[in-house]
């Protein structure tokens, strides 16, 4: 992970992505680059969206298709029935053979209302970038079509993960597109991120058994910090999952935090469940926020 | 190993639809997968994280105290209503179903059981194997639990 998507507010793991979600992803290791990819098809599938994929168009379309499958009956089966497609820049945008992004954007907006009209929650896309060189596409031109993209997003049920390989684009560059980007996902499966800011902790990703030490200590660091102000925010908005274990460890700090005056939880729907079930009501000095998203 | 598919035993009673060999560094894996065919096999949200938040708690209980690692099996069982099965192996010492507290365990004190108290309480059926301090403790502990699908 990079200082600068360490830093993003919109950092999130993939399985956390939702219709109108505009995500940048970087990675130099290609197996976690995978994983992403197949995560992002996977939850897709289970929310009942339609997945296409345009992987780094360097790569055999057969060999995308055998790793990005396996052996799965499932992934076969959404691929039989058009819900999986893998495609490629160069195919979306035809018979055009330049790229321009309103053409990109018409198609974009083409192919999620056929994905509407044939039934499906919506459209999600997992773009490999490398399409910008197989292209000879201008980094000046991909750069506007990213940070210009909001009209394919906002309220509307699409989604998109932007993939940029770090060994093929200069660092400048990816700064300014992490920039432009209202989320950055994770880098890696299972991973935790934590970040401090003021009275504040936010918990992005995935804390359970493998990472509830670092958990832990966010938790302590936080109301150490906070302990002057007596008040704290922990933001689990951008925590995908939580494990019971986890939960209970939350529940019982701020039982235990008799410095403080007030911890607020700010929280999806199904974790304030989880935290009630656990006895957050007991105690006096938290109050659950619960978030519903707009979609 | 995880082998996926419905053609995996399929006697037209009951369908399985996993199995995945795990260890610690899997679970992350392991939730998207049960997730992925609790959805093809109808479970909804929120009844579905449910569903992933007991299997990740009973799959962590075997990584933690039975041996390191364990087996998932899913399987989805015809009926009216149908359900959705989870049992979840392992190799470790076993335990009695006594160490899931009755009531809502209060803060503080021990962790243990609090993991299946809440499968308990979340899904529709908890079965416990193994563990009773006989002959089967030498095979380690089998928890299964599931849902009822909507019909």
């Amino acid at each position: 992970m990079h200082e600068r998507a360490d830093a993003h507010p919109g950092l999130m793991p993939v399985q956390g992505m939702r219709a109108g979600d505009h995500a940048f992803l970087s990675y130099t290791d290609d197996e976690a680059n995978w994983d992403a990819l197949v995560t992002y098809v996977r939850t897709g599938l289970a929310r009942g969206e339609k997945v296409i994929v345009f992987a780094a168009p360097q790569l055999d379309p057969d060999a995308v298709r055998t790793r990005l499958d396996g052996t799965s009956r499932l992934l076969a089966e959404a691929r039989g029935r058009g819900q999986l497609t893998n495609s490629s820049m160069r195919a979306l945008i035809r018979p055009d053979r330049g790229f321009t992004p309103e053409r990109q954007w018409d198609r974009l907006g083409e192919e999620t209302a056929l994905a509407v009209a044939q039934g499906y929650q919506g459209l999600r896309a997992f773009i490999d970038m490398h399409w910008v060189a197989d292209l000879d596409a201008d980094i000046e031109t991909m750069m506007y079509r990213e940070s210009h993209a909001e009209h394919l997003f906002d309220g509307r049920p699409y989604n998109e993960v932007c993939s940029y390989d770090r060994r093929a684009f200069d660092d400048d560059v990816l700064d300014a597109m992490s920039d432009a980007h209202p989320r950055s996902l994770l880098g890696a499966l299972g991973e935790l991120r934590i970040v401090h800011r003021g009275q504040s902790v936010t918990v992005a990703g995935e804390a359970d058994h493998a990472t509830r030490e670092p958990f832990l200590t966010a938790l302590d660091d936080a109301l150490e910090r906070s302990a002057a102000s007596r008040r704290l925010l922990v933001d689990l908005m951008p925590l995908h999952f939580l494990a019971v274990r986890c939960a209970l460890d939350l529940v019982e700090r701020i039982a235990g935090a008799a410095g403080h005056d007030g911890v607020e939880v700010r929280c999806a729907a199904a974790q304030a469940v989880l935290l009630r079930r656990l006895g957050s009501d007991r105690v006096r000095r938290l109050t659950l926020t619960e978030v519903v998203r707009a979609w | 190993m995880v082998t996926e598919g419905i053609h995996l035993n399929n006697d037209g009673s009951r369908e399985r639809l996993l199995e995945f060999d795990f260890g610690r560094e899997d679970m992350p894996r392991l939730r998207v997968l049960v997730d992925q065919y609790a959805a093809w096999a109808g479970l909804a949200e929120p009844r579905r994280g449910d569903f992933v938040l007991a299997a990740d708690a009973v799959a962590t209980n075997a990584v933690e105290h039975g041996g390191g690692h364990g087996r998932l099996l899913l399987h989805r069982s015809a009926g009216s209503p149908g359900a959705l099965e989870c049992v979840i192996s392992d190799s470790g010492p076993g335990f009695a179903s006594s160490v899931i507290p009755e009531l809502a365990p209060g803060l503080g004190g021990s962790h243990g059981g609090r993991g299946l108290w809440l499968t308990r309480l979340i899904t529709d059926r908890l079965v416990i194997e193994g563990g009773t301090g006989g002959a089967d403790r030498a095979r380690g502990s089998v928890v299964a639990f599931s849902m009822w699908l909507p019909g």
